[in-house]
């Protein structure tokens, strides 16, 4: 990680800006909105990629060190997905690289809706994390 | 039946805070298939992505926009070892690449 960060270091002038998006160490949320109200039903575990984040995080401390990046602004914000059916909720977590839905979480899901006349979507919420650093040539 | 990502738009408005009005050079590492590609370009005199995966690289080829083919340009390649001269670029985005 710190050889990539270098290497855009090397190709970035000058007082230009590096923008570091990825999500944060937290599983998403699954939730049902029924009629407009949410229902926390479970997670989507992504911990396996909580040690590359870490790994990220202190590479870019080692740049800060070494006085090649500072950093700018930093904002937090959500990603939702919303699904109309248990099918495309299968079908999002099979896109999802390094994260697992457990087994049971469809079939919960649908044990919950079943008979349900309200209007029901799942939803799926992921925190976000946006970062800028000024590049620094020394 | 269907799966509708950030319906808020909270990916694109908080990049686009990120990055002045009107930028000279972006280079993208880890563009994917080209999801946030294509409206960083709107602000760009010039953009390239690369990515490691080729299919997913062939996605963003296929979903650029016509009036980007003069400006934006889709290569494969790692973050380690970029094909770029030294000071080459005014912004760098990192999405998702970790």
């Amino acid at each position: 990680m710190v050889h990539a960060l270098k290497e855009t270091h090397r190709v970035l002038r000058e007082g230009g800006s590096f923008i570091d998006l990825r999500p944060a160490t937290k599983n998403r949320l699954v939730e049902l909105d029924v009629s407009g109200t949410r229902f926390h039903i479970g997670e989507i575990d992504s911990s396996a990629t909580f040690a590359d984040h870490w790994a990220a995080d202190a590479a870019l401390e080692s740049l800060r060190d070494q006085g090649l990046i500072a950093p700018m602004h930093d904002a937090q914000f959500l990603v939702t997905t919303d699904l109309d059916s248990i099918e495309d909720l299968r079908a999002h977590a099979t896109t999802l690289r390094r994260s697992v839905m457990a087994e049971e979480l469809p079939d919960r899901i649908e044990s919950l809706i079943a008979g349900e006349d309200q209007d029901i979507l799942i939803r799926t919420r992921r925190e976000m994390v946006i970062t800028r650093y000024r590049c620094l040539k020394p | 039946m269907g799966i509708r990502s950030d319906t808020a738009g909270h990916e694109k408005k908080y990049l686009l805070d990120m990055l002045p009005s009107q930028c000279d050079r972006i280079l993208e590492i880890g563009c994917g298939d080209g999801r946030l590609t294509w409206q960083c370009a709107e602000f760009a005199d010039a953009l390239v992505g690369i990515d490691v995966t080729p299919d997913t690289l062939a996605e963003a080829v296929r979903q650029r926009p016509q009036r980007f083919r003069e400006t934006a340009s889709i290569l494969e390649a790692s973050g380690v070892h970029l094909p770029f001269k030294s000071d080459s670029f005014d912004h760098a985005l990192f999405s998702l690449s970790f």
